[in-house]
């Protein structure tokens, strides 16, 4: 494999590496030398200049995120780690985790020491009950080694980690509604500002990030800040990729790969083609919150701007391929049946918004649609996006904006068949 | 200041404005439903966008969310806009019933209003509607859920903003579910509010259901009479009967909301036995005889007997027109000035809030902006509801609550609380004590420190020392503040007109040299300290002449008796506890309910000139009759401005609105106070008002009836196994009024060395509000 | 000051995990950020969350109960209504749909004979519709107690309910 492993470095089929192994690879010496060679603000400033961008979904550098970070704050302040991951075709973190899991430790060791926080929570959904045992039992092999608790490492840095599990629903992946939830609190999105930065976790400073960023502030202590941007394939980019294949292709599993890889590698060489033989029709290139990418964008580069260009985003890198046979609009409905059904329930564009898209895909599908419910579609997707309280409405959209973007013919299809024309 | 522009027209808002408040200045109203000005903004419906076009961050905005900015430009009627709007009352409306000609909220809802004002006029979504089960919550909410937007402003109201605890949100998505965790009567004492913070018909008055729809209401601002905050009321009946009261707005004083005394207290109006007839004996009278009668007799007995033979006494129920020409009268007739309270302690204590407090009275506002307020002798939930809900606000803006009191007190919000006795309170207040001085301190290190004083505990000696207190905590830069809490609707009102009085009633009847007893509004044997002694007083007069609106016992025994009108049935002024001129209009006209004279019938059989049971009038009307000047109610009020100078602007005050403070005067200082002897073994007494059913008027109000709890006397666990007592026995408590038969309810939240009873329905015989005095609790039960 | 009043777990929780609830929650400067953690043990204990276990957990933490449902109802993994020994949460998100999770969920359905939110006769099963059990690569996937199954074939249902039976009457 041409792709430095960082991530996956560790990672063998069914096995979890824990402290002797992971040590054994160069586990650790990332915390050591950062936390008696360097000062927070330096470790702050290699992540900066990393590029490395967030891996939670909306791709925020995540070294500009920690400049906004009130460090000398008085008080206790929090750091978060994101390990919700509910978003349909993504199961990076988990894989990860199931493999590795004191990469997530030791990175959230390191980013604390960089923020200057006291306490750490990963936050894991309920499925993630393996993976949170491995994490529980990671933290205390951590915790033996001198790794968390006071003073670590002589450096008069003191942190303590936490394992939160959580019971389901993807709006705990927004991180405001993640720390509602965390704080026993219902987890309705937060209103922003104030940014959790300010008044996040008990009303204390807060930063919240994904399991993968995360993980990744190791390897830039230990490589540097070059070596890292070097790791990707587009100009801009920085970084190797956990992509989460999934669909109807031969091939489903996790791969590291670097950023700015061609969708088209992602699809014939990793994912072995369509299964069966068929012919590759769309995907969602990352996560259910993703416009389609057609067969027309074969050469397009996965990375955060070439996405944007074509009208996408880069999301989470979890690639759903479909093939020739899938009809879009029911596609379409399963994934708007999924955000409807995860909707907090807040504001009125996701709680009711959602529904009466539901219910125009499922009428369309049925082949019970006129002309009027493809407008009423179009109308409902100019207003819901971009006005709902938080992401998770936006989100859903993402798939309607691509059927309507690259599938209209297909919906015109079904309302004047007057059936599904994918079904006989 | 930012001057922005809002379609096309200017305005310039303070700092912070947001942009939904500024076009309300302009008079442009943005629809909106998740907004509201007590609850604040929280972003959920999504009903009030529109279009920023310059500013920071440009296109559809809410603007409940957006502040305006210098130089901001923004539309609230372009195309984006109105659409948006359109599109989420389509959202509001998928699921729900198409049932306003049936609903309750028909008429005053606000889905209604916005969805019209959206244009969202045809239904277009045909899936399926989500239902749900209704839940029981009690005799005063109905819920029909069915008809949510999920605008959370009943939760907010109900448990942010007013501390409930048994009221929430649950499930998600679009099923989510405002109600209990099970079946059962909401807990809260202001349960009611999410009646009117509802924008439809989810939660609805149960007890004005089915009664009325709302445009046939007729409603008119009104002052609450329930206790001595005067909140602003919305009281609407129909057809001679009172159905329901709403809150109305007074950022001075309650806010946007009232407590459930005051929403379902009101239906003493329409009492079944409520006396609408002037009679003597059993004959029965035109008014105009019957003050023709009263006239001639007091006028014969002064000529007889001298000008003490006549004792007028008006009330603090009685408005500050009534008690006013009240004391006209008693120039007029020749008769000493009348006593405008039965009970001389409370009064005393009002005339200290009138006079000597008056300079650093404040209101229900500056409580809520207090950082730290300390109660002292005061029970909010039972002396004045709504101030409970003030702390609470208090404390979520990061205030302190402090509570000296030896009552069991609890409060919608955390605070502190010290269990002293009533004479420990006395101590922490004479200005020397170790507690007195850190008192002192803990108030000079507040930024707006305000003192509650609780005027039925402290009495009028008291209120002089936390006066003292305060004057201690204030500085050049801010002063100490001071609540007090008072009897009754108009207490302030009585007090801020009467001299100061140091004989009391029960006094004055045992000098046998009263003949007669005119009572205005009131009832002694219900309202003064020691009934029993004045029942007896009441067997030396020649005449008793009762004029009032309620069934009181009093009435039975009457010589004469005239009607009067209810608050919600006349005009009239009270002075609320800061002092506060605040003026009620009338309502309803008197008159028997359609419901009663139609036996069920309607429209009703029998057609007569005038309604039955029409006789009352307003007290003041009647003392003008008396004095033979009949003007109409601007007039008097000029007069009375002339001859009170304190009623500042009062000639010029409307009903509604936030209405003026009277102005300060010179101090008065002249009550002192000593603290008695306490008998061996004793306990002292405290007698404190029932939550619900103390004030005559809720005591007279069947809806509250639910809310009435059962007479006890408490005392501390500690007590009670001194004197070998358990919880739930029978006891003896033994007062200078006499012995009661009571049951023992033990509290450890209770002041160690007191006995506790609450002046309610239940039991009426003890009245709080008087003298420190002292009692024995002990086994068995007494005879006699 | 007085001593705690003894907590009774009404036989949802166990004496360690009660003592241990009540302990750490009396060590932590906001207790209510445990409301998931002793939800999910009453689960764990009980199969589901009864009105009982929402007022213990009120309880333990020094909340009012309806502080607690109000948490509790948000979350589709806190069952609180009774389920069978074995709920079975199929995924009906977007992979495994892809993947024939509709004809998987339609043949659970069959096998058991019970519709969604429905549990079979002798209390073992319960079928329950997921979203996304993030095992997209491993579709159609079911998620059973917090373990997950999948890709699954017609015969794998068949081998893994009877698996499920054979465990349950050992
Ligand atoms: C509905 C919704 C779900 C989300 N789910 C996740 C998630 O499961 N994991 C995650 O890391 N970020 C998720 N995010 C993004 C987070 O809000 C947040 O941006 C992210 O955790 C920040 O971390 P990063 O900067 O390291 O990516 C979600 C956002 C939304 C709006
Ligand atoms: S978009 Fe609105 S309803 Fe949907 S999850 Fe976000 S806040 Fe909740
Ligand atoms: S009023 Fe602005 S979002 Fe509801």
């Amino acid at each position: 494999m041409s792709t430095p492993q960082l991530l996956f470095k560790n990672r063998r089929p069914g096995e979890t590496v824990f402290m002797e192994a992971y040590k054994a690879t160069g586990g650790y010496s990332a915390l050591e030398k950062a936390l008696t060679k360097s000062s927070p603000d330096e470790i702050r400033n290699l992540v900066k200049e990393s590029g490395l961008r967030g891996r939670g979904g909306a791709g925020f550098p995540t070294g500009v995120k920690w400049t906004f970070f009130p460090s000398d704050a008085p008080g206790p302040k929090y750091l978060v780690c994101n390990c919700d991951e509910m978003e349909p075709g993504t199961y990076k973190d988990g894989v990860l985790l199931a493999a590795d899991p004191h990469q997530l430790v030791e990175g959230m060791i390191l980013s604390a020491y960089a923020l200057q926080t006291d306490v750490g929570y990963i936050f894991i959904r309920y499925a993630y009950e393996r993976q949170a045992e491995y994490l529980r039992k990671a933290v205390e092999e951590a915790k033996a080694a001198g790794y968390i608790g006071k003073n670590i490492l002589g450096s008069g840095f003191d942190f303590e980690l936490l394992v939160h599990g959580s019971a389901g629903r993807y709006i705990l992946g927004e991180e405001t509604a993640l720390l509602n939830g965390l704080e026993g609190q219902r987890p309705n999105p937060r209103m922003k500002p104030p940014f959790p930065a300010t008044r996040g976790l008990f009303g204390r400073p807060t930063t919240v990030n994904n399991v993968e960023t995360i993980a990744n502030i190791p390897h830039i202590v230990n490589g540097g800040a070059l070596w890292f941007r070097d790791l990707a394939l587009t100009p801009g980019s920085s970084g190797t990729k956990l992509y989460g294949l999934s669909g109807h292709l031969n091939v489903t599993e996790c791969f590291e790969l670097p950023v700015g890889i061609p969708l088209r590698e992602i699809v014939e060489n990793y994912g072995g083609g369509m299964r069966g033989g068929r012919k590759f029709k769309a995907c969602l290139p990352g996560g259910a919150s993703t416009p389609y990418l057609t067969a027309e964008h074969m050469d397009v580069a996965l990375d955060f701007d070439s996405l944007e260009k074509v009208d996408s985003r880069y999301g989470t890198a979890g690639v759903t391929a479909f093939d020739d046979q899938t009809c879009m609009v029911a596609a379409t409905l399963n994934l708007i049946q999924f955000f409807a059904r995860e909707s907090c329930g807040w504001c009125s564009p996701c709680r009711d918004g959602l529904t009466m898209m539901r219910w125009l895909l499922e009428t369309i599908e049925n082949g019970e649609g006129t002309p009027e419910h493809l407008e009423m579609l179009k109308d409902q997707l100019k207003n819901i996006s971009g006005n709902s309280f938080c992401a998770l409405a936006e989100g859903a959209m993402g798939p309607v904006a691509g059927l309507l973007m690259h599938f209209e013919q297909e919906i015109v299809d079904h309302i004047e068949k007057g059936c599904c024309p994918f079904r006989d | 200041m930012p001057t922005l522009t809002i379609d096309n027209q200017q305005v310039t808002v303070p700092d912070g404005t947001t942009v939904l408040e500024a076009a309300e200045q302009l008079g442009i109203v943005i629809p909106h439903f998740c907004y509201h000005k007590a609850l604040g903004a929280v972003g959920a419906c999504r009903m009030c966008a529109v279009t920023v076009v310059e500013g920071t961050f440009k296109g559809l905005k809410m603007s409940c969310l957006v502040k305006a900015e210098e130089g901001m430009v923004v539309t609230t009627d372009d195309q984006q806009s109105v659409e948006f709007r359109a599109r989420v009352s389509e959202w509001l409306m998928l699921n729900h019933p198409h049932d306003c000609p049936v609903c309750d909220e028909g008429g005053e809802c606000q889905l209604q209003e916005m969805t019209i004002a959206s244009g969202h006029g045809l239904r277009r979504y045909t899936g399926k509607k989500r239902t749900y089960n209704n839940q029981q919550l009690g005799p005063f909410i109905a819920q029909e859920m069915n008809r949510c937007i999920q605008c959370y402003r009943c939760v907010r109201t109900y448990k942010d903003y007013c501390g409930g605890k048994d009221f929430g949100v649950m499930g998600s998505r679009n099923r989510v579910f405002f109600g209990r965790f099970k079946d059962g009567t909401l807990e809260s004492d202001f349960s009611g509010n999410i009646v009117d913070a509802c924008p439809t018909g989810v939660f609805t008055d149960k007890t004005y259901r089915f009664k009325s729809r709302y445009w046939d209401l007729q409603e008119a601002p009104s002052i609450c009479p329930h206790c001595s905050l005067g909140c602003s009321t919305v009281p609407g009946g129909r057809y001679g009967e009172l159905q329901r009261v709403r809150s109305s707005v007074n950022e001075k004083v309650n806010g946007f909301f009232i407590c459930d005394r005051g929403r379902f207290g009101s239906s003493y109006v329409n009492h079944p036995e409520r006396p609408r007839q002037a009679t003597r004996g059993s004959w029965k009278l035109t008014v105009d005889e019957a003050l023709q009668q009263l006239d001639v007799k007091a006028r014969e007995l002064i000529n007889q007997h001298g000008p003490e033979s006549v004792l007028l006494l008006g009330s603090n129920r009685a408005s500050l027109e009534t008690n006013w020409l009240l004391q006209r009268w008693a120039e007029e007739i020749g008769c000493r000035a009348p006593l405008l309270s039965a009970h001389l302690p409370r009064h005393q204590a009002a005339q200290v809030a009138a006079f000597d407090l008056a300079d650093r009275l404040c209101s229900l506002e500056k409580v809520r902006q207090s950082d730290l307020v300390v109660a002292i002798g005061a029970d909010p939930l039972a002396e004045a509801p709504m101030l409970g809900v003030a702390l609470r606000q208090a404390v979520r803006s990061g205030g302190k609550v402090k509570v000296f009191d030896p009552r069991p007190v609890e409060l919608p919000c955390d605070f502190e609380k010290q269990t002293v006795s009533p004479t420990e309170l006395l101590d922490l207040l004479d200005g020397t004590s170790v507690e007195s001085k850190q008192l002192v301190d803990l108030l000079r290190g507040a930024e707006r420190p305000v003192l509650v004083a609780g005027g039925l505990m402290l009495g009028a000696g008291g209120m002089l020392r936390l006066k003292k207190i305060a004057a201690a905590a204030s500085n050049d830069q801010r002063n100490c503040l001071v609540h007090p809490l008072l009897g009754g609707a108009n207490s302030f009102g009585a007090a801020l007109l009467s001299l100061p009085e140091q004989d009391d009633l029960l006094t004055r009847l045992e000098s046998e040299r009263i003949k007669m007893l005119v009572c205005v509004e009131t009832d002694p044997l219900l309202e003064a300290p020691d009934n029993e002694r004045f029942a007896k007083a009441l067997s030396l007069l020649e005449e008793l002449v009762v004029l009032d609106y309620l069934p009181t016992p009093l009435s039975v025994h009457a010589n004469l008796f005239i009607p009067t009108t209810a608050p919600v049935e006349s005009e009239g002024t009270f002075i609320n506890n800061e002092g506060r001129q605040q003026l009620f209009a009338p309502v309803i006209k008197p008159r028997l309910p359609i419901s009663v004279t139609g036996e069920g019938n309607h429209p009703p059989r029998e057609f007569i000139d005038v309604a039955p049971g029409s006789d009352p009038i307003p007290s003041w009307q009647l003392f003008q009759q008396l004095l033979g000047e009949a003007t109409d109610l601007p007039t008097l009020r000029e007069k009375m401005k002339t001859a009170v100078p304190r009623l500042i602007d009062f000639e010029t005050l409307q009903p509604g609105g936030v209405s003026c403070r009277v102005a300060h005067v010179d101090e008065r200082c002249i009550y002192t106070d000593e603290i008695p002897a306490a008998p061996e073994e004793s306990l002292q007494l405290v007698v404190t008002p029932a939550r619900y059913g103390s004030d005559l008027l809720s005591r007279y109000s069947a809806k509250l009836q639910p809310r009435f709890t059962e007479a006890c006397v408490q005392l501390h666990p500690q007590d009670a196994a001194a004197r070998g007592l358990q919880d739930g026995a029978k006891v003896v408590l033994d007062t200078v009024e006499g012995p009661f038969n009571l049951t023992l309810k033990c509290n450890d939240k209770m002041a160690i060395g007191c006995a506790l009873v609450e002046n309610g329905p239940k039991f009426q015989q003890l009245v709080p509000g008087g003298k420190l005095s002292f009692c024995k609790v002990h086994a068995g039960m007494s005879h006699g | 000051m007085a001593q705690e009043e003894k907590i009774d777990s009404v036989g949802l929780l166990d004496e360690n995990g009660l003592a241990y609830f009540i302990a750490h929650a009396g060590e932590l400067e906001h207790p209510r950020e445990l409301v998931i953690d002793v939800l999910r043990a009453i689960q764990k204990n009980h199969g589901w969350v009864p009105d009982e276990g929402v007022e213990l957990t009120a309880t333990i933490l020094g909340l009012e109960p309806i502080d607690v449902e109000e948490v509790a109802t948000f979350y589709d993994k806190i069952f609180r209504r009774p389920v069978g020994r074995y709920p079975i949460h199929i995924c009906d998100s977007i992979c495994c749909w892809s993947n024939g999770g509709e004809e998987l969920a339609e043949l659970f359905q069959q096998k058991l004979g019970i519709a969604f939110g429905q549990t079979t006769e002798d209390g073992l099963f319960t079928l329950l519709p997921s979203c996304c059990l993030g095992v997209c690569g491993q579709a159609p996937a079911v998620m059973i107690h917090q373990r997950h199954y999948g890709p699954l074939s017609a015969d794998d249902v068949d081998e893994l309910i009877e698996r499920l039976r054979r465990e349950a009457s050992e």
